[in-house]
């Protein structure tokens, strides 16, 4: 075994996907820690302590921030590493550059951080950060679309596998967002505080363009790219059908920056662009769907799989999650749903059924699978890949239907009218009768954290086992030398 | 160009546009069994890095 | 040279340039006509840009991340109407750089909560929610009072709005053309050469958190608060008259 897996760790560049991918889950631990504290700040408010760093406002976006770009960013940059060496069978190019982007990118995660913290925000949700950490994740993206297709065109590989492309769709598509979404006007070269370009309307379209694509791209297409690589390796079949994969990708990469609009539904957007936007989340259920499909086949003939390996068993709960939210989606899109469910906890619960079931659960899978293979070992523990599994799929159940529940019920009470046609309820009313459902997301939350930090734990433990081996086997060489 | 610049004829022209480009994909994806027959051989990519013992 | 997938499968070039053409479709046609069509921001009579103290108030709004559980933008539902007030024109969000409309209601939406309440109840509100909503989860913001408000860089952050296109005054021409369009009380109040004094004096004459004798960020927070939504006369308006721009 060992003398083929050598070559393995000499062949790739690995160590920059060890740094991210301990960074992974690093940020994970943080981030899903914050996520719990913000919602048990709702529960029981004397947890912001009048102190303005914890302060909901502004800890909220150190949660988004530290797992959509801390854990989820850096668990994808581990991975594309990974999959587009090993798919193109080649090592990294400019691997300087690919150590800038890990350096750049943990900065920007801690800088982030700091600044919402000490108040320095664009107020504009998953673009918070300020102009000179704009500029910097600017240039780390440069780097990495440089490193990601200067290794595509050094390819051995005649073809570019399907996840590549995903991952590029990503890459490209982040870019642009990122770029477009964060004109501002700074007040000065010695402040933080900026001006967005935009106002108004414009703003909220560019804006809700950028956030819903964060989701689109960033949230999805990336971890596409995940789930082509690592579902079929792990089953040890090929994906379902490759020609679905194409269409797949094709029409995701097409209609997803259509549908941002479905979150300006109602206000002072014009009718016709909302109405594009739900048109289009509606046909997106489509691709969304045929992927989800094309990764579950995957598995057909194999379903034995799901009993054993637990692994396994985290990727087709992602997909399943995946495949609830992508219908829960269109629906969210539809006007008359939408009225009801917007600015209510609904949202909150959708998001989070993706971000924690579909995001989480397949970066945990591909992460399980790749970091024994990182450091030449196996799992410490299946047990305990086993208990996290089970930790995060109860967290997550329970944090989505707290969410269902309590956005619902604010939706009703919002617009139900009493006999005389008077408004049923005060508004604090509907504040009072959220909070059951608020503790019980924050021990939903709690459950998912149990789960991320026996990872943590199982990981620390392999690491170290991996390390030994290797130290071993060098002391063994050398004394037969 | 007038005709262009409304709307009400542009939109369901767009659609008709982008209908027709998914309908050529998909036929064009699925429409030929030797072109489908080679590209269904790259799902096989990820395995031909296969340079470790599997151990399930 | 007849087009062949193989030549997107195999060519980096190839694949990236098409992906670009695919993902910049929907931006461009959804964005791109927000920015030349007329309709897009109705002309209403009374929208302003906010005077140095209410700029102040915002940037503040904004740092304590009030969007993230207040929106700013309230529908055309009869409960909303009933609630909160008349639905939100784009018009009145026009000198929002960048916009709050938010999207999620933990707490009320504040689109018009201008002249809602006193000052003495906002005052009261931040320092402690509770003590006038007792079901409140809101944060307590006891420091907005304890600190003094930093005007020292006013003239910049009024200059920066300059130039993404709020009409503050940096001239005697610009304030001519505000004289016009706001009339003489509201175009000094634009003046950038002005801004620390029009500053002090609105907090001074507003008396916002109860103590004429400095300015806190009390007095910036609910000088925003307390203009938000007010800016439009809707007895002015005839209902049809907003149709064409829904």
């Amino acid at each position: 075994m060992s003398a083929t897996n050598q070559a393995a760790t000499e062949q790739y560049d690995y160590d920059i996907i060890k740094k991210f991918s301990i960074m992974a889950i690093v940020w994970a631990v943080v981030g899903m820690f914050v996520g719990v504290y913000i919602a048990s700040e709702l529960a029981w408010p004397f947890l912001n302590f009048d102190s303005p760093y914890f302060s909901f406002g502004r800890f909220r976006p150190v949660h988004t921030g530290a797992v959509i770009f801390g854990f989820g960013g850096s668990a994808l940059f581990a991975t594309s590493y990974y999959v587009v060496q090993r798919t193109c069978q080649t090592r990294l190019f400019a691997p300087g550059l690919a150590t800038f982007t890990f350096w750049g990118w943990q900065a920007i995660i801690v800088l982030a951080a700091a600044s919402y913290v000490l108040g320095y925000s664009q107020g504009r949700e998953y673009a918070e950060m300020e102009w000179p950490i704009d500029i910097l994740i600017l240039f780390v993206w440069v780097a990495y679309l440089a490193v990601y297709v200067g290794t595509l065109m050094k390819r051995k590989q005649a073809h570019i596998y399907v996840a590549n492309w995903f991952y590029l769709s990503f890459i490209l598509a982040t870019a642009l967002l990122h770029t477009f979404n964060n004109l501002a006007v700074p007040v000065n070269l010695f402040t933080l505080k900026s001006y967005s370009l935009f106002a108004g309307t414009q703003d909220a379209m560019t804006q809700w363009w950028y956030g819903h694509n964060a989701v689109g791209f960033f949230l999805t297409a990336a971890f596409l790219g995940m789930m082509y690589y690592f579902v079929p390796k792990h089953a040890g079949r090929p994906v379902y059908s490759y020609r679905l994969s194409i269409v797949h990708f094709w029409a995701l990469s097409f209609m997803y920056m259509w549908v941002g609009t479905h979150h300006l539904h109602w206000t002072a957007l014009p009718d016709w662009a909302s109405t594009l936007g739900a048109t289009f989340s509606i046909m997106l259920l489509l691709p969304s769907w045929g992927g989800m499909i094309n990764g579950i086949m995957t598995l057909s003939g194999a379903w034995d799989k799901l009993r054993t390996d637990p692994i396994m068993r985290f990727m087709i709960v992602a997909l399943s999650f995946y495949g609830m939210s992508t219908f829960e989606g269109p629906l969210m899109s539809l006007k008359d749903v939408n009225a009801l469910s917007h600015y209510t906890d609904w949202t909150v619960g959708h998001v989070h059924s993706g971000a924690l079931g579909w995001v989480a659960m397949i970066s945990f899978g591909s992460l399980y699978h790749m970091m024994p293979r990182l450091w030449n070992t196996t799992m410490y523990s299946e047990k305990l890949i086993n208990m996290h599994f089970w930790l995060a799929t109860i967290g997550t159940l329970l944090y989505i239907t707290a969410m269902w529940i309590s956005g619902i019920s604010q939706g009703l009470m919002w617009r139900a009218f009493d006999e005389f046609g008077n408004l049923q309820y005060s508004f604090v009313e509907s504040v009072a009768a959220m909070h059951p459902f608020y503790a019980m997301r924050a021990i939903g939350g709690v459950f998912f954290l149990a789960g991320m930090l026996l990872m943590a734990y199982n990981m620390y433990q392999t690491i170290r086992q991996g390390v030994r081996a290797e130290a071993a086997g060098a002391r063994a060489a050398a004394a037969t030398a | 160009m007038e005709w262009f610049a409304n709307p009400e004829n542009t939109k369901p022209l767009g659609l008709l546009i982008f209908f027709i480009t998914f309908c050529l994909i998909v036929l064009w994806v699925y429409g030929n069994k030797k072109r489908g027959k080679r590209l269904e051989e790259h799902k096989n990519i990820p395995f031909l890095d296969d340079d470790e013992v599997k151990k399930d | 040279m007849s087009f062949k997938h193989e030549n997107v499968e195999t060519n980096a070039g190839v694949l990236l340039v098409l992906t670009m053409l695919a993902i910049s479709v929907g931006g461009l046609v959804e964005i791109a006509p927000l920015f030349f069509n007329k309709d897009t921001t109705e002309n209403v009579e009374g929208v302003r840009p906010y005077t140095p103290l209410e700029s102040r108030g915002r940037d503040i709004y904004i740092r304590e991340g009030c969007y993230t559980c207040h929106s700013q933008m309230i529908r055309p539902f009869r409960d909303e109407q009933i609630r909160y007030g008349h639905y939100s024109l784009a018009a009145e969000s026009k000198y929002d750089h960048p916009f709050q409309w938010g999207s999620k209601r933990t707490g009320p939406d504040l689109a018009r909560v201008g002249g809602k309440y006193s000052n003495e109840w906002h005052v009261q509100h931040m320092i402690k929610p509770t003590s006038v909503v007792p079901e409140s989860v809101m944060p307590n913001y006891p420091w907005l009072l304890e600190t003094k408000l930093d005007i020292s860089d006013i003239g910049d952050r009024m200059r920066a709005q300059r130039v993404v296109g709020v009409p503050y005054s940096a001239n005697q021409e610009e304030y001519q053309r505000n004289v016009k369009e706001f009339g003489e009380a509201v175009a000094k109040t634009l003046v950038i050469a002005d801004a620390k004094k029009n500053l002090v004096a609105q907090a001074q004459e507003g008396n916002y958190d109860g103590d004429r004798a400095s300015v806190s960020e009390m007095d910036a927070m609910i000088a925003y608060l307390q203009v938000l939504g007010t800016m439009v006369d809707f007895s002015k308006i005839k209902p049809e008259e907003l149709v064409k721009f829904r």
